[in-house]
């Protein structure tokens, strides 16, 4: 039996001083206790509470405890599903980051030629990179300057007021750098409250929902046509049947599973998988990965073959890589939480906007502002 | 056809899968009736297969289907010739694992080919256990060993939840040293080697045996893309029963998800072909060109394919259903590999008209066998043949090596395009191809004259005027002209997929095309289609250039057949 003493940052990244990971428990805190306790009745019907998840800061770890990993495909499927052709589906997943959405992104790097000699992907969700900034905005101009450009400038990533732009000329685009999420969707609150209400196990009629996409239709917690949504969901849901306690596992985080280069050929008879680096993020939690070609090969990325087709696009490696996350499970058969017998109904708003479940308030206790409410809104909950 | 029964096995254990849909006649599944023969089914149809005497302990048989008359041990000479792992590491010392824990611990005791993967698949996985407690589910496992950052070198197939030292176990083990796989069955107390890829193409064996499945020599997943329909992944889990002992089964907590095995096995198949090619290609001769060209010009096997929406999850007022583009066209081969710049989206259906569909035509998931039935389509529905991977991949490496021209490959693919599987007008070009060895240089202009000197004296929408229209085009212009065609014909289809009677037709199309496939032995299980109440003696139907369906000629059938 344990309680987590604080949450610890994505991949275990070292980038925050004491103070930076303070506000980051404080925020991971809040939010997983933001997610247990679910949106206000009185706006969202049938999805609070959700007592099988638990804050691992909070509640003990019981000694049963079991670790689950749940992946998925980097490469969007909504683009897929609208997709004739893999030409069509690889340039519009190049196109805009906004529709990079299953917790992967990626700029693309190009010589002269055209020929891509650099794919960057990360999988680093924008919330801690507000903590960061905001605490530490030396180191994360430096970091943008590691892993971006050189030419990165305090002015490029912070706006008048001094807050932390997400959205920044060396983080919106797939072809001037990937530093950190910003598809509206892939944030690490979309990630807690997902797997938050995945908790709850619905019986409907009397029949108890067990597929991914009856679960995600029934209890309205992300984007059905996402890979990884639904599954998440499904995974989750299928640990909380066996009447268990479950929450992430820390650190809590997106991570890449892994790049696979079956099928693949380089001009030298090399290791495709050779050229595929971590590059931040411990062993088993990477979250910031480069494929290149070192200069000495003499060949480039658009060089290497996959099933006899050059890389062309950034979403030709995305089709082979996997993302993950993992929950941990515990006190299995002892939960007694009753299943919801009716889906999530959204009460019509009468008056005022909406409030968000993941706004900034997590860093007030340090008197930090986060990001703008818009940034904040985290959830991926469809109307 | 009437069923396979044991009679082949000869007093032998029935150490086979249980093909349920072969022990049926191929009536399309519709209609009640038919002439059951009881039992499990043997991999190879009764009067086909080798007889298997008494076999011995601690030794290998050779029983290639169409060739031995009997399993016999293999020679010396015959053993050494085997280079694969599974040979290396327990027949050639004299081991016989006589399960897959056996086979599983001895690859880790000798190191050889580490990185192991599992899988499971089961036709019958989607169904909620409490719902069919009679069901025979028929769970299976694939799992695959590799060498470490390698494309596997073993794949085994065995039963999930039967009893390890009793179910099938037959593995597919890829000899580096030869370049083809070789293909073994246990059958206590001993192991048979059933062939060799090249066996899948050799006329005796071609179609017999576990080339009935492995129809070109290579290894097959049915169901190879998204969502997977029948494999667990991240699409879809199968369903167990909370106490159901696979749970317990360390192998079960290894399962990952099918869209890992479809990058292995798109790599699998693309390995034997580059060998093959290399092969029959050497000295810049084609040894049988039709070998070749027959998975250009017809349907040497399929995949199958669905949408990505669960079946009982569609609402009448819900999201419109994205048909899965093999449906419609060849849209892997034409649009992905030859690169035609089509611009369409692909065609969407009112979720309405689906569901409408399911209760006018009675869809059911219905297995005989167990007297199984339940209303309602495939788990992930629409479920429907395309086009083969390893066609296409024939194809592709083909052209990728200049062995015949990207527009010859495209000119005979846009013969009869709507139709992307079964296709009798393309099927008919067959007869313009040599078999004896020809020049690789000249192998497309031959056939391609031959067509287009045949063209002139028969009627202008002969699939051989069709084919040397095609084939006049300018280098230059046949990628934007095919495209025109598919960007007209999908707008068309979409257009009329809207309408009931429109959708109604593509149902009767789906099930036609299903019909064609449950004729096939690669139909192994009553519950991988769904059935309708659609006759299973209605005429065949094709779709036409201008998104309308008619009847057309019987299928013609390939599988096992040299031209």
């Amino acid at each position: 039996m344990s309680t987590l003493d604080a949450y610890g940052p994505p991949g275990r990244l070292t980038d925050l001083d004491d103070v930076g990971l303070k506000a980051w428990n404080v925020f991971l805190s809040d939010s997983v206790d933001g997610a247990v306790k679910g949106p206000d009745p009185a706006k969202v019907r049938n999805d609070s509470p959700r007592p099988q998840f638990y804050n691992l800061t909070r509640a003990q770890t019981a000694s049963d405890a079991t670790e689950a990993t749940v992946t998925w495909a980097a490469f969007p499927r909504r683009i897929k599903l609208d997709s004739l052709s893999d030409a069509q589906r690889w340039q519009r997943a190049d196109a805009s980051r906004d529709v990079q959405d299953e917790y992967c992104e990626w700029s693309v790097t190009r010589d002269d030629a055209g020929r891509i000699i650099r794919v960057t992907f990360t999988c680093e969700g924008p919330e801690y990179w507000d903590v960061l900034a905001q605490t530490s905005p030396e180191t994360a101009l430096r970091l943008y300057q590691q892993h971006v450009s050189p030419q990165v400038r305090k002015a490029d990533l912070f706006g008048l007021d001094g807050r932390y732009q997400r959205r920044n000329r060396w983080n919106d685009s797939t072809t001037q750098g990937a530093m950190h999420l910003i598809q509206p969707s892939n944030t690490l609150g979309a990630e807690i409250e997902l797997a938050a209400a995945a908790t709850i196990r619905r019986v409907i009629d009397g029949q108890e929902l067990v597929t991914a996409q009856e679960l995600i239709a029934c209890s309205k917690y992300g984007v059905a046509e996402r890979h990884s949504d639904p599954h998440i969901g499904e995974v989750v849901n299928t640990v909380a049947r066996q009447a268990a306690d479950l929450s992430l596992t820390d650190p809590v985080g997106l991570y890449f599973n892994g790049l696979s280069t079956e099928g693949w050929l380089t001009p030298d008879s090399s290791d495709p998988q050779s050229y595929w680096r971590y590059v931040r993020g411990e062993q088993n939690h990477p979250v910031r990965a480069v494929y290149e070609v070192p200069a000495d090969r003499h060949f480039t990325v658009s060089d290497i073959t996959i099933g006899g087709k050059p890389i062309r696009f950034g979403a030709q490696i995305a089709d082979f890589i996997t993302i993950k996350l993992s929950a941990v499970a515990c006190r299995i058969g002892d939960s007694t939480v009753q299943p919801q017998t009716a889906c999530v109904e959204l009460v019509p708003a009468t008056a005022g906007p909406a409030t968000s479940a993941f706004a900034a308030s997590a860093f007030s206790p340090y008197g930090y502002v986060g990001a703008g409410s818009a940034e904040a809104a985290a959830t991926t909950r469809r109307a | 056809m009437t069923g396979p029964t044991p009679d082949g096995m000869r007093g032998q254990p029935p150490e086979r899968r249980r093909a349920t849909a072969w022990a049926w006649p191929s009536d399309g599944g519709g209609r009640a009736g038919g002439s059951y023969a009881p039992g499990l089914t043997a991999a190879v149809p009764a009067g086909q297969g080798p007889a298997m005497p008494d076999l011995a302990a601690g030794r290998l048989y050779r029983a290639v289907s169409g060739v031995d008359g009997e399993a016999r041990p293999m020679a010396d000479a015959e053993r050494a010739e085997l280079h694969d792992p599974l040979a290396e590491v327990f027949f050639r010392h004299g081991r016989f694992p006589m399960s897959s824990r056996e086979l599983l611990a001895g690859l880790d005791g000798a190191g050889a080919v580490p990185e192991q993967s599992v899988f499971l698949v089961s036709e019958s996985g989607q169904l909620p256990p409490p719902a069919a407690p009679g069901l025979h589910r028929d769970i299976r496992y694939a799992i695959t060993r590799a060498e470490r950052g390698r494309i596997p070198d073993l794949l085994i197939s065995t039963g999930a939840n039967s009893d390890p030292d009793t179910t099938f176990l037959q593995v597919a083990a890829w000899d580096a040293q030869a370049g083809h796989f070789n293909y073994y069955m246990r059958i206590r107390p001993a192991w048979v080697w059933t062939g060799d890829s090249w066996s899948a193409l050799a006329p005796a064996s071609r179609g017999h045996g576990c080339f009935d499945s492995h129809v070109n020599g290579s290894v097959v997943m049915k169901e190879l893309k998204q969502p997977w329909i029948h494999w667990q992944s991240m699409a879809a889990t199968i369903r167990l029963a909370p106490d159901d002992p696979l749970r317990g089964d360390p192998l079960y907590g290894q399962v990952a998800g099918a869209e890992q095995l479809e990058t292995t096995v798109k790599a699998l198949v693309g390995r034997w072909t580059d060998a093959r090619l290399a092969k029959v290609t050497a000295g810049g001769t084609v040894d049988r060109p039709d070998h070749l060209l027959r998975q250009l010009f017809t349907s040497t096997t399929v995949n199958l394919t669905s949408t990505s929406v669960q079946s009982a999850t569609v609402r009448a007022d819900g999201d419109d259903l994205v048909l899965p583009i093999g449906f419609w066209l060849n849209g892997d081969a034409l649009l992905d590999d030859l690169g035609l710049p089509v611009a369409s989206a692909p065609p969407r259906v009112p979720a309405a008209l689906y569901l409408g569909s399911l209760s006018r035509f009675g869809f059911r998931m219905q297995e005989r066998t167990s007297g199984f039935s339940q209303p309602g389509d495939t788990f992930f529905a629409f479920l429907v043949p395309e086009a083969a991977r390893e066609d296409n991949d024939v194809v592709h490496r083909m052209v990728l090596a200049g062995i015949v021209p990207a527009k010859f490959a495209a000119a005979a693919l846009m013969v009869d395009f709507p139709n992307p599987v079964y296709s009798t007008d393309r099927a008919r070009l067959m007869a313009y191809v040599p078999t004896a060895p020809t020049p690789a240089a000249a192998l497309a202009d031959s056939v391609a004259d031959a067509i287009t000197t045949a063209a002139r004296g028969l009627p202008q929408d002969s699939p051989e005027a069709r084919f040397a229209e095609h084939w006049a085009l300018a280098d230059d212009a046949w990628p934007t002209a095919f495209a025109a065609r598919v960007d007209t014909y999908l707008g068309r289809a979409a257009a009329r997929t809207g309408t009931p009677e429109g959708f109604d037709d593509l149902t009767r199309l789906a099930e036609s095309r299903r019909r064609d496939f449950r004729s096939r032995k690669l139909n192994e299980f009553e519950l991988t289609l769904p059935v309708t109440d659609i006759p299973a003696d209605a005429p065949r139907l094709r779709m036409n250039e201008d998104a309308t369906v008619t009847t057309t000629a019987p299928a013609p059938v390939t599988q096992g057949a040299t031209p």
